[in-house]
């Protein structure tokens, strides 16, 4: 937690950097309209009460401040209050999902137990991105493209990748309320295969391959459906693959190799064929000949000579 | 001696069997004996004694030898690339305005934008045709082996795959066997001989093309190890040929357009952009097709006529890309390239060092050393094959059975493999084989055996490096080698591009994983796809021998210029170590089809060779004014068939022969016979028409055989006029012009029959395509091949 803190801190120390910076070239430009500039400190203001009244925040903040060189700059050039409190929020949720998904990571069930978490961080900050805020000013420029790391938007994307490539969306309903049916009744089918690999795990394996075919077969049929509707996500993949790899290599219920023979059989037939095809025509079929023609050339008895004086 | 001592023999000595006797039993010329195949090694003292032992053998026995390659068919005639330049053509192009022949170079623009066109749309229709029948395939089979493998019965599911196979492989064979035998293989011989100017019977008709095209489908649908990048090439030029005619002979329609085209010389420029846009939409490689066009075709080329080509090329695969973008859903995606997609090299695994080049160059000698050995192996295969295996039901057969093998053989290596891959994250495979593996892997013998071969090939060069282990792709590179070398040359039609593709990347792709093997850090560098890509060129390469265009294509097929040097330094180490071995597949193909094949230069060593003993003597001649009945005894005179005439100017009181003055064509000769021409008619008749060079034209390229021509025994008394339709400057030489000067002047001006004369211009000899052909450098010095009946 204190780690997280601290990062929390540093982040917040760079984005008032960044702010700071853009503020002046704002100033140098000139390019600001003049009542642009008077409405800062009196939002700057609104958004310092927010701060102090968030206890949690206070002393991580404070030394920090007092380190750097923010208190030289004109308050006007901070971030407003309300963007800060907006960060804040931001970096509690994004705590909070970020400690859900570790535990998660294996087995892999980062989309059942996380999902409402990474909902709220994403609607933290849709938050921030959103244009209009409170006296019409967005925080989107200051916090997101104020300076060239871009640390929350970053933090954002490399969150939203893990989510797409986990393929969560397709387990989660549209508003990520809840898993939908398909997942939930996935999840029951994986039990009872669970279930019954449990109650025969004792004893001898050809017993379990035996009683738990059917359930397991049920199950890979089912996650051979939803395979085929691009309905699955990571945690049914993941479960999937151990129930598998239990089923084909700890208990050993694959299918085994045991019709070489035949097989052997047949394909030595087929091979033998060639061979009986090649020396029958061979043996059979009558050569082709080709018939040579002669075609009439001068007559060169001279030529002849000419050739044999070159060579002699 | 040895010239009699050797009879019949299978070896490239063949030759010097005891048919070298010359004579013209069936001509009024005498009997001249020839005394040598290896011309260079006479003596004086056995000359004679040789002479009349030759006389004797002779008449003794029939001149029958087996199929050898050292033979030249009588079947094949040259085109006359070489402008008839007589009075009709002048006065046409003096009639001819200036905006008539700018109209001529557009239409040859248009001509060539059809062909690029027509030519992407066959490539299109047979990418699609190929993925629906063998996806529709391969879903059957898996089925049927999903279902036996758990309840037992696999041999069942063996014999089903074999089955579909040969039956589908059979639709192919026969339709090319009993129809069109001319389609079979990859074309690319054929069409070389083409552009060389040599005439292959039927080779560019629209009923080839459908064969080709059904062939091609058949052949890949039905599992042989082909491709169906080389008959594209063909198709091509089919395509080419009958654009440019604005007609098809076939079908009995004529347009009415494009009528100026209608002779060899417009026909060949079109057949060279024909064949450029069918490697540009086989491989997605518009200028490699150009460069392979020149590099393996067009004996004849200039500069616009590169660039017209380039313009064929381009809308071929423009072509292709639109359609295909619309058949997978992405209409006007036209980034999708042709109908092999090498796919994209990532960048990371693009990048090369310094120390990798001698690895590269190493590989390279492996792609030619194994090249030749394919190429020996098919040499042999293809004599037998010429030898017994040449009615037309023991060839399908004999493809049938080439199918089950490859079935039973790919089945027999899946089945016994041991190598489970997991399912990848984005399915590459496309049919993906579980048999005894665990629940979520497949076998990853099944992904290179149990798929069309150029998805194979894709996956061997992006599949992550550890998608096959060494055994495995061991194991699939010796048995594709020899199914490869197997297929090649059945009468089916298919290409040889894409198996040797396949066999290099197998081997570079295990190249590439045991060096990272050895090299205990060096899994950064040495990236199984790269090596794969490596070894399918130099195998490709050590095949076909191609250099330039190769590496081009290569280059455009996978869209990646920095393997430019290596892929060109591998092509030409597999050149040159494949060419001291044996020379390339399609070349090898050419002599054993006995083509009279002008390559580039003269035979070295032959300067001693002049036009006296080159050239074809007595000459039959025309006079410039004929009596019918003569012209008519000539052309009917089924044995000796010749297709050019000079004329003379008889010096009168004289018995020597005549002095040159013209040249004329045996088609020339039959479309004034059918007009009747005559002297006599055309005082009687002073309305007749004048005939034009448009009557030449209508009648080409398929003149009639002068058995259909009726000429009744008054008419053969009549007189014929040539001075207006003959070359009145033919082509001559003096006697004494060495062979490589009359070989020069051949090849560079595509000429068809070359005057042989004396200091007073009366004709000698006639030097033609086979006169010049028949000479080659063998083991033994200058060698001499035979004329004969095929």
């Amino acid at each position: 937690m204190s780690l997280s803190k601290s990062s929390l801190s540093l982040l917040l120390f760079i984005l008032n950097m960044s702010t700071i910076a853009l503020s002046d070239g704002l100033n140098l430009t000139a390019l600001h309209s003049a009542d642009k500039l008077k409405q800062i400190p009196s939002l700057n203001r609104a958004a310092a009460a927010v701060v102090v009244n968030s206890p949690m925040f206070k002393p991580a903040v404070e030394p920090i401040f007092s380190l750097n060189l923010l208190s030289s700059f004109p308050e006007d050039l901070e971030i407003s209050d309300y963007c800060k409190e907006l960060l804040n929020i931001f970096g509690q949720r994004y705590v909070a999902y970020v400690s859900c998904l570790v535990p998660a990571a294996r087995p892999v069930t980062v989309c059942q137990k996380c999902f409402s978490s990474f909902g709220s961080l994403r609607e933290a900050y849709a938050n921030i991105s959103s244009e209009s805020g409170p006296g019409n000013v967005s925080c989107s420029e200051s916090l997101l493209r104020g300076d060239r790391l871009m640390v929350v938007n970053q933090l954002n994307t490399s969150l939203e990748e893990l989510w797409t490539s986990s393929a969560c969306d397709n387990c989660v309903t549209k508003g990520l309320q809840r898993l939908t049916n398909d997942t939930l009744y996935f999840m029951n089918t994986l039990n009872q295969t669970d279930d019954c690999f449990d109650k025969y795990r004792q004893g001898n394996h050809t017993e379990l391959c035996k009683n738990c075919k059917s359930t397991y077969q049920e199950l890979n049929e089912l996650y051979g459906r939803m395979e085929k509707n691009q309905t699955m996500c990571i945690d049914i993949e993941d479960s999937m693959n151990m129930t598998r790899r239990l089923w084909s290599k700890y208990y050993n219920c694959s299918v085994p190799r045991e019709e070489t023979v035949p097989v052997i059989a047949v394909s030595s037939f087929m091979l033998f064929l060639p061979i009986i095809f090649y020396l029958s025509s061979f043996l059979h079929s009558e050569q082709k000949k080709r018939k040579l023609i002669h075609p009439k050339r001068a007559k060169s008895y001279t030529s002849l000579m000419n050739i044999q004086d070159k060579l002699g | 001696m040895a010239n009699i001592t050797k009879k019949v023999s299978w070896s490239s000595r063949a030759d010097e069997s005891g048919a070298t006797g010359e004579g013209t039993p069936l001509l009024n010329g005498s009997e001249q004996p020839r005394h040598s195949r290896q011309i260079g090694r006479l003596s004086t003292v056995d000359l004679e004694e040789e002479i009349t032992s030759e006389e004797d053998s002779l008449r003794g026995r029939p001149k029958e030898i087996p199929h050898n390659e050292k033979l030249l068919s009588l079947k094949f005639e040259s085109l006359d690339y070489d402008n008839i330049e007589n009075q009709l053509f002048l006065e046409e192009e003096r009639r001819m305005s200036y905006m008539g022949f700018r109209c001529l170079e557009i239409s040859r623009w248009v001509v060539c934008g059809l062909i690029g066109f027509l030519t992407g749309l066959i490539a299109c229709f047979i990418d699609i045709a190929v993925e629906e029948l063998a996806g529709f395939k391969y879903q059957v089979v898996k089925e049927n082996i999903e279902k036996f493998t758990e309840v037992g019965g696999l041999s069942i599911s063996l014999i089903l795959w074999a089955v579909l196979n040969s039956a589908i492989v059979m639709i192919g064979a026969i339709i090319v066997a009993f129809f069109e035998p001319i389609a079979a293989g990859s074309g690319i011989p054929q069409i070389k001989c083409y552009l060389n100017g040599v005439k292959i019977p039927r080779v560019v008709r629209l009923k080839t093309l459908v064969v080709k095209v059904c062939g091609v489908i058949c052949s890949v649908v039905g599992g042989l190890a082909v491709g169906k990048e080389g008959p594209m090439i063909h198709s091509g030029a089919v395509v080419a040929a009958g654009v440019s005619q604005g007609r098809s002979t076939s079908l009995k329609r004529d347009f009415k357009i494009f009528e100026y085209f209608r002779r060899d010389t417009e026909k060949r420029d079109f057949v060279s952009a024909g064949a450029a846009a069918g490697v540009s939409a086989a491989f997605g490689a518009p200028v490699g097709g150009v460069l392979f066009s020149l590099e393996e075709g067009a004996s004849f080329w200039n500069q616009m006529l590169t660039w017209r080509i380039f313009f064929a090329s381009m809308i071929s695969t423009f072509t292709l890309n639109f359609f295909l973008s619309i058949y997978h859903n992405k209409t006007g995606d036209l980034s999708s390239p042709g109908l092999i997609n090498f796919g994209r090299f990532e960048s990371d695994s693009v990048a090369y060092n310094l120390y990798e080049i001698p690895l590269f160059i190493a590989m390279g000698a492996i792609g030619g050393l194994l090249g030749a050995l394919f190429n020996v192996l098919n040499y042999w295969l293809t004599i037998f094959r010429i030898r017994y295996v040449h009615r037309p039901c023991l060839q399908v057969m004999e493809a049938m059975l080439v199918a089950a093998v490859t079935a039973t053989v790919s089945f027999t290596m899946i089945y016994f493999s041991n190598d489970c891959q997991p399912l990848g994250p984005e399915h590459t495979e496309e049919y993906p084989l579980q048999l005894f593996c665990a629940d979520g892997e497949y076998n990853s013998m099944a992904t290179a055996f149990f798929n069309t071969p150029e998805r194979s090939v894709r996956s061997l060069f992006h599949n992550q490096p550890d998608t096959y282990n060494p055994l495995t792709l061991g194991l699939f590179t010796l048995t594709y080698f020899f199914l490869a070398c197997w297929t090649y040359g059945l009468a089916v039609s298919a290409g040889v591009f894409i198996p040797s593709l396949l066999i290099g990347a197998a081997w570079g792709r295990l190249f590439g994983r045991l060096l990272a093997a050895i090299t205990s850090s060096g899994s950064i560098w040495a990236d199984p796809g790269k090596y794969a890509l490596i070894g399918a060129a130099a195998q490709l390469g050590g095949i076909v021998r191609m250099t330039l265009s190769l590496t081009v294509i290569m280059v455009e097929a996978t869209g990646n210029v920095t393997y430019g040097l290596p892929i060109m330094l591998v092509l030409m180490t597999a050149k040159i170590v494949g060419d001291y071995f044996v020379e390339g597949l399609y070349d090898i193909h050419i002599k054993l089809q006995s083509v009279p094949f002008l390559h580039w230069e003269a035979p070295a060593t032959s300067h001693w060779l002049t036009a006296r003993e080159v050239m074809s003597s007595p000459v039959t001649c025309l006079n410039r004014i004929e009596k019918v009945g003569t012209i008519v005894d000539t052309l009917s005179n089924t044995s000796t068939n010749h297709n050019g005439f000079p004329v003379v100017v008889q010096v009168t009181g004289s018995d020597e022969p005549a002095k040159l003055c013209g040249l004329i064509l045996r088609s020339q000769l039959i479309v004034l016979l059918k007009h009747k021409v005559f002297v006599e008619l055309a005082r009687s008749r002073l309305t007749q028409r004048k005939l034009q060079l448009k009557d030449f034209r209508d009648a080409y390229p398929r003149f009639p055989p002068i058995q259909s021509i009726h000429v009744s025994q008054d008419e053969r008394e009549c007189m014929m006029d040539l001075t207006e339709f003959m070359n009145a400057t033919p082509y001559t030489v003096p006697q004494e012009t060495s062979l490589p000067r009359v070989f020069k002047l051949f090849r560079a001006l595509g000429l068809r029959h070359l005057v042989v004369v004396d200091d007073e211009n009366r004709v000698v000899g006639l030097v033609t395509r086979k006169d010049l052909a028949r000479y080659h450098l063998g083991k033994h010095g200058l060698e001499e091949l035979q004329l004969a009946q095929t």
